[in-house]
């Protein structure tokens, strides 16, 4: 019935524990016994393990006995904690506790070096050699705010760099920075943000991504060369043996991403999530990489105003519902993972956050072991760490219940023996009605309220009440109270002390006179009955959502599969020499066009009525910039062959949606045009719910991005950007020229080193892998195709000439507005031109730009493709392939090929796509209407037989949507009524990827 | 009965090589009455004649008549024999550059934003460069007129009503200073994305930004009641139509709670015409703006939606949407310059989800005209208007069929070939290519 209430709030350290071996004493020495007995405990050994009644025995900062049946050494101090609960304290391992503040200040203009002086590495973001132990200096105001919250160790790491050096681990007490620090170097950190670095190298996710790939390579080579000192490097080699971390800031996709970079090494890295790790499980799973989850869960959003609601997206008000679920999906996946405050505003929120998830199905030992267990695990101290066996830290709380849920009080957070007290424990409760007796008198009084800011009130009747000025203290308690009901004037002052159920002392009465009272506990005290009203509240609303996949408007319930398909009696486009079929049925099966021809039947098969509409091949764009994370341009160097677009797809992007709406089956996605030699593509499938991974064309070539004209040579980057190489066209030739005879030159160290005999080669250093001159030798050897944003003759022209110099060809100039004025040098050379249907006026290169292009390449046998380089354009390309029948006269069936059979010819993938043709993989469209008219409407976008656009079915999803919002919005509006805090329902934008987005930012930044 | 066959292909290819780089030369006065015979005829006015005749005279039309009832003494008319071809009303393209911007990338061509916040004083029309190589390309594909506007700043300045063929910005003009553009604060200021940022954050300025509009539209109402000022302010000047009407207001703004709150400020202040421009939430507030019968000019069709919930086709249907909850809806083209030629398309997209292909037109002739008010001038195929015409052989909202086979400008035949053709024919003959 007594609610457990105490009289102290605030924390004090009570002495000293600290010895230093090697410091002089001022004074005396004042080495003290620390050996403490802990008594009648709820002891949590570890977070599966509680003992009733069990005693905690430490010395010196360890843990000597636990469990029951301690005999509790002479001398102990002995703390009774009846009714109190002891865990092992908390460990946190995202934290840059101790660390320098980052600093950095970008000068403008381009910086292409390092700027760190020294033996250092090549790029200011490879931080290797930074040590956390050598920097940390010990606040104490951020560890009582940690040691608050219930932690007693911290692995502290430097934020910042891609590759961040050695984190340490430290003990959240109060000692000098030679005694608190547990292990030096308990790890190795990495990241996907270069951090302070000014270096323009990397300034995308991919180019940060390589950078890392290059530095495992480099460190490799460099443990075998004595040519030169790289102290970056040197260190990174030294500290492979640590656990490795990776910081995958971002979403759930930057998980796997991390993963996948350390496979290529051989590295499994403990990776810090984002908290939608449900929202991609399987593959997460996959990883079996070890995580660190954040709890920083989203207040629900101020929908009152329904205009502002628009703003938020469907998938942000999903994620604030299914956040708390997160741990225990995780969990129930079977994947390890441990707890980090990180990102909360407060660490001491953390309670409250992991009490959500508990309401939302976690264990509340799976939450244990995530805070204590599994980090002492990561960091390879579960000998001394995260339990509260004999020889570990007497790291614990004192708690009044589980420290996971919400309000349960720590009273104190020990670490290594060294007590920091934020709520007495051994102060009485006296929460109540009390019959309060002063001398003759009798009245009621009530006492509510949080410890130490308990209000005493007198109570007359139902509606009538008065406040009491009180004021408590340890054991003794004062208030005093003017009695409404009398006349005299003054009041009554009453002094006391607590005592079994109630409280007695001495008063004095307004006329000076003393008289005795006695407060008395009332026998009807009530309040559980509310206890279980409220949980009763929190019930009601547990109904959640269900997954999306990709978490994003749109996204299917179900994951499309291949269906057999019959599709009856439409207009079959072909692209083969059958030309245009009427009233043809065509039967997708298994994922492949099964057969084509009249009055087909299949048994079991969907029948697809395509009376009046028109069934060609998918779509294909060759130059895309859709479902690319993180920036399309490595633009930093003029070559930047090691970069891949591969890395860095990103599968929950809506224009994948949107492209599927439009009849587009597959993409090109191609680095951006800031420089000579971009990165690598990715060649993609547009599976709408997909992983990155999946929608990979595992079967296609490999290409690559070139890049001439105004955006290379930066005629347009802003006035500064005068200094990197090439400035001139001239230049951009001998970029080319560098860069293939740089990896002639590579190819060939590497053949006279892998011809040594094996001895020799035992003697050898061998030569340096370099991932950028890797790639251009596959492009030397044919193995690697590219793909060349051009608009001049002059330009294309000197590229094909190039190629022929070095015993190659050119496989495609995208763009390509000009060349129209070298079509039968292009039919000669065999490149393909993939161009816009009438773009030009943006640029002074595009003058000539004529929308009859393609007509003319087309008329000379080139192999002609439209491309959109944009995420709307990318969706009607149908109309763009339409346009080249106003521009030229284009057969229309020739005209359809430039969006479907010409980009698979052109991207190699012609041999499976791109024509109706059986045995090809059934990626084909619907339309309403002949399908480059401008009434054509892709009714659905079917890809290998499964369907993952309907335009019928999208009315029911729209409904679906709506509904879902309309649930949501009531659910944040209680939130809002139960008084919770909510947070401004602010848009959010997409950056709309385009050859030149990087350039705009350049020119933005000044 | 005489027929014109007009040769106009043949003889700029003969020049093709002399003439690089050079606009053609606007077409000649009308010099005799033309008659169009037998064209389906697409009105702009909503309407349609399946088999028409349409004459005009000292470039004015005289009559719009379906061919099957009407009487016609051909003898006096050059007849064009236009048989299945279909025949429209010069489009119009609202709120663009036309004409200020040539290259985008080069700032010695760019003419459309001067410095400073309050310009309603500065005229588009004196930098209209009727000699744009992008004139032609525009007109090729049936725009025939233009509404050059001024961008940047709180307001911008004055637009005016262009026609795309003629020797300079006096000839070309319409009608001069039609409208004064403002562009109003938005609540919101945009992520600041090469930080990194993606979330929109509130715009601590707006309220600062609403008092200078609002002062400054104060000032404006004083200046105009003041019958001899002690000292003329060009700025407020320029602002004086708006009180009486004579110009539109056109309010720049996109989502819901700016339209409403733009709107009802200029109403309170008294202006006559209010034209929202932009309007990308305008579905939102459709019934405010049908109440208060503000017509809406909309960003082109072929845009992506605003946001990830949103219908892929949402922008798509945005001109139907609006229609149907009873507002009078122009469609623009202005994300780039270039694209102003692809204004059919724009359009023909609008027509295919759900509005319809006359509705569609409307939306870019008769609307618009009726907006900026010219609509006794031009607009739609109407006797006594001027005859600026189309003749397409089929669909001008569809690329296959946009294709121009005889542009009229006020009655004077336009030459549609320009830098393009000419290239295209310099290379087709190269090639030997048919």
């Amino acid at each position: 019935m007594m609610k457990k209430l105490l009289l102290v709030c605030f924390s004090f350290w009570l002495f000293s524990s600290y010895a230093q071996e090697t410091y002089t004493v001022n004074g005396v020495k004042d080495e003290r016994p620390g050996l403490h007995a802990f008594i009648n405990a709820t002891l949590h050994v570890d977070y599966q393990t509680s003992i009733e009644n069990a005693t905690l025995l430490i010395q010196k900062g360890e843990v000597i006995a636990s469990g029951k049946d301690i005999k509790v050494p002479n001398g102990a101090i002995i703390h009774d904690l009846k009714g109190k609960h002891i865990y092992p304290s908390f460990i946190e391992l995202s934290s840059n506790i101790g660390m320098p503040k980052a600093e950095s200040s970008r000068s403008p203009g381009p910086q292409l070096g390092p700027k760190k002086e020294g033996a250092y590495n090549a790029n200011d973001a490879i931080k290797a050699y930074f040590n956390a132990y050598e920097a940390f200096e010990a606040k104490s105001s951020d560890a009582d705010k940690m040691r608050k919250a219930g932690f007693g160790v911290v692995l502290t790491h430097n934020q910042d760099g891609l590759v961040r050096g050695t984190g340490t681990v430290v003990a959240l007490h109060d000692g000098p920075e030679n005694e608190i620090m547990l292990k030096e170097s308990a790890s190795q950190h990495f990241s996907f943000n270069k951090g302070t670095s000014t270096q323009d190298n990397p300034s995308s996710l991919m180019g940060a991504i390589a950078l890392i790939k290059q530095t495992y390579l480099d460190a490799q080579w460099y443990a075998n060369q004595n040519d030169m000192v790289d102290i970056a490097l040197d260190a990174f080699n030294k500290n492979k043996s640590y656990p490795q971390f990776f910081d995958a800031d971002g979403d759930k996709l930057y998980v796997l991403r991390a993963d996948k970079l350390g496979d290529e090494f051989g590295v499994q890295y403990i990776i810090k999530g984002n908290g939608d790790e449900y929202q991609r499980l399987d593959d997460i799973k996959a990883t079996n990489a070890q995580l660190i989850l954040p709890v920083n869960y989203p207040e629900a959003y101020d929908v009152e105003d329904p205009f502002d609601a628009l703003n938020i997206s469907l998938e942000d008000m999903k994620h604030w519902e299914m956040a708390p679920y997160n741990l225990k999906m995780v969990a129930d996946k079977g994947i390890n993972y441990s707890i980090t405050s990180d990102g909360l505003k407060d660490a001491s929120k953390l309670s409250d956050m992991i009490s959500q998830s508990l309401d939302a199905g976690l264990s509340e030992e799976q939450a244990l072991k995530a805070l204590t267990y599994n980090p002492a695990q990561f960091i390879k101290m579960e000998d001394k760490l995260g339990s509260l066996t004999k020889g570990k830290y007497a790291n614990f709380i004192i708690t009044d219940g589980s420290p996971v849920k919400k309000d349960t009080k720590i009273y104190e957070n020990w670490v290594q023996g060294n007590p920091y007290k934020y709520n007495d424990y051994t102060l009485a409760e006296i929460v109540g009605n009390y019959t309060l007796t002063v001398g003759d008198e009798n009245y009621q009084l009530e006492i509510k309220g949080e410890p130490g800011k308990e209000k005493f009130k007198i109570i007359v009747n139902d509606t009538t009440s008065y406040e009491v000025k009180s004021e408590i203290s340890k054991q003794l308690i004062s208030f005093s109270f003017k009695d409404e009901g009398k006349e005299e004037d003054g009041k009554i002052r009453l002094s006391g002390w607590l005592k079994e159920k109630g409280l007695a002392g001495s008063a004095k009465m307004p006329d000076g006179s003393w008289a005795k009272w006695s407060a008395t506990l009332n026998e009807d005290d009530s309040s559980e009955d509310k206890e279980e009203d409220k949980k009763e509240d929190e019930k009601e609303d547990s109904k959640i959502a269900s997954l999306i996949y990709p978490f994003v408007a749109h996204g299917n319930t179900e994951r499309p599969t291949a269906e057999t398909i019959l599709i009856k009696n439409a207009t079959v486009w072909t692209n083969e020499t059958d030309g245009v079929l009427e009233n043809t049925d065509v039967l997708l099966e298994n994922g492949k066009i099964a057969k084509i021809g009249k009055d087909l039947s299949a048994s079991g098969a969907r029948e697809i009525d395509g009376t009046g509409k028109h069934l060609t091949p998918g779509i294909i764009d060759e130059h895309s910039h859709i479902a690319i994370s993180r920036g399309v341009n490595e633009g930093s160097e003029a070559v930047t062959a090691e970069v891949n677009i591969e890395d860095v797809v990103d599968s929950e992007d809506i224009n994948i949606y949107r492209q599927l709406s439009g009849g587009v089956v597959a993409s090109q996605l191609l680095h951006g045009s800031a420089n000579p030699i971009g990165g690598r593509s990715a060649i993609v499938k547009l599976k709408w719910g997909y992983s990155p991974d999946e929608m990979k064309i595992s079967w296609a070539d490999k290409f690559i991005k070139f890049a001439l004209g105004e955006n290379v040579k930066q005629s347009n980057w802003g006035d500064r950007n005068t200094i990197r190489f090439p400035q001139t066209r001239m230049g951009v030739e001998q970029v080319f020229e560098d860069a293939f005879t740089r990896a002639r030159e590579y190819e060939d160290e590497w053949k006279d080193y892998n011809d040594l005999s094996k001895r020799d080669k035992a003697n050898a250093t061998a030569p340096r892998k370099d991932l950028e001159l890797e790639t251009i030798v596959e492009i030397l050897n044919s193995e690697r195709f590219i793909s060349c944003h051009s608009y001049v003759q002059s330009e294309i022209n000197m590229l094909m000439e190039v190629a022929e110099r070095y015993s190659f060809r050119i496989n495609t100039f995208t763009h390509i507005l000009e060349g129209y004025k070298l079509a039968d040098k292009m039919k000669e050379h065999g490149v393909g031109g993939s161009t816009f249907s009438d773009w030009w006026a943006y640029k002074f290169e595009v003058n000539d730009a004529i929308p009859y292009n393609a007509a003319l390449m087309h008329g000379e046998g080139v192999v002609t493709a439209i491309n959109s380089d944009d995420a709307e354009m990318g969706r009607r390309l149908n109309q763009e392939a339409g346009k080249t029948m106003k521009y030229g006269g284009v057969p229309v069936e020739e005209a359809l090929k430039m969006v479907t059979l010409n980009p698979a010819k052109l991207l190699h993938l012609d041999d499976r796509m791109g024509s109706i043709k059986v045995g090809k993989d059934a990626d084909v469209v619907l339309w309403s209407a002949e399908p480059l008219s401008i009434y054509a409407k892709a009714e659905k976008t079917i890809i290998e037989g499964a369907v993952f656009f309907d335009r019928e079915e999208q009315e029911e999803n729209l409904d679906a949507i709506q509904a879902e919002r309309a649930r949501l919005v009531a659910k944040m509006q209680g939130e809002k009524s139960k008084g919770k805090s909510t947070q401004k329902a602010m848009p959010k934008s997409q950056i709309i990827y385009h050859c030149e987005t990087e350039i705009q930012n350049y020119s933005s930044l000044k | 009965m005489k027929i014109f066959k007009y040769i106009g292909i043949i003889v700029l290819s003969l020049f093709s090589f002399t003439a690089m780089a050079q606009v053609p030369a606007p077409g000649e006065a009308q010099s005799e009455p033309i008659a169009i015979m037998n064209a389906y005829a697409h009105l702009g006015n909503g309407e349609v004649i399946e088999n028409s005749v349409i004459t005009f005279e000292n470039g004015v039309i005289t009559n719009v008549a379906d061919a099957t009832t009407i009487r016609l003494d051909l003898s006096k008319f050059k007849v064009i024999k236009a048989e299945g071809m279909h025949v429209y009303p010069g489009l119009i393209a609202s709120n663009t550059i036309i004409g200020l911007e040539e290259i985008s990338a080069v700032r010695a061509t760019r003419d459309q934003d001067e410095t400073g916040d309050f310009n309603p004083n500065v005229r588009a029309l004196v930098a209209y460069n009727t000699d744009s190589e992008l004139i032609p390309t525009t007109r090729f594909n049936g725009v025939l007129y233009a509404q050059t506007t001024p961008r940047g700043g709180r307001i911008s300045g004055s637009s005016s009503v262009m026609n795309l063929d003629a020797w300079n910005w006096e000839d070309a003009v319409l009608k001069n200073d039609e409208g004064i553009h403002l562009n109003w604060p938005s609540k919101l200021r945009r992520p600041r994305w090469w930080l990194g940022e993606n979330e929109w954050s509130r715009n601590k300025e707006y309220d600062v930004d609403y008092q200078e509009v609002k002062s400054f539209f104060n000032d404006a109402a004083s200046y105009n009641q003041i019958s001899q000022p002690e000292t003329t302010n060009l700025k407020l000047e320029a602002m004086k139509g708006l009180f009486d009407g004579s110009k539109n207001l056109y309010i720049h703004t996109d989502r819901a709670k700016e339209i409403l709150e733009s709107i009802q400020f200029a109403m309170k202040m008294g202006i006559k015409k209010i034209v929202l421009v932009g309007g990308d939430e305008a579905y939102y507030v459709r019934d405010f703006l049908k109440e208060n019968d503000i017509p809406v000019i909309l960003e082109e069709t072929l845009r992506l939606p605003s946001r990830t919930s949103d219908p892929v086709d949402m922008p798509y249907q945005l001109p139907n949407l609006l229609h149907e909850a009873g507002i009078k809806v122009a469609i623009g083209q202005w994300g780039s310059v270039m694209q102003v030629r692809n204004l059919p398309f724009s359009v023909g997209t609008a027509a295919a989800y759900g509005l319809g292909k006359e509705e569609a037109l409307r939306m870019v002739t008769l609307n618009p005209a009726e907006i900026m008010g010219v609509d006794d001038n031009i607009g739609s195929l109407e006797k006594g208007k001027v005859a600026s015409i189309v003749v397409s052989k089929g669909d001008i909202l569809d690329m296959e069929g946009n294709q121009m086979e005889y542009v009229f400008i006020e009655g004077r035949q336009v030459t549609l070939e320009a830098h393009q053709q000419r290239l295209y024919q310099k290379f087709k003959e190269k090639f030997d290519q048919e």
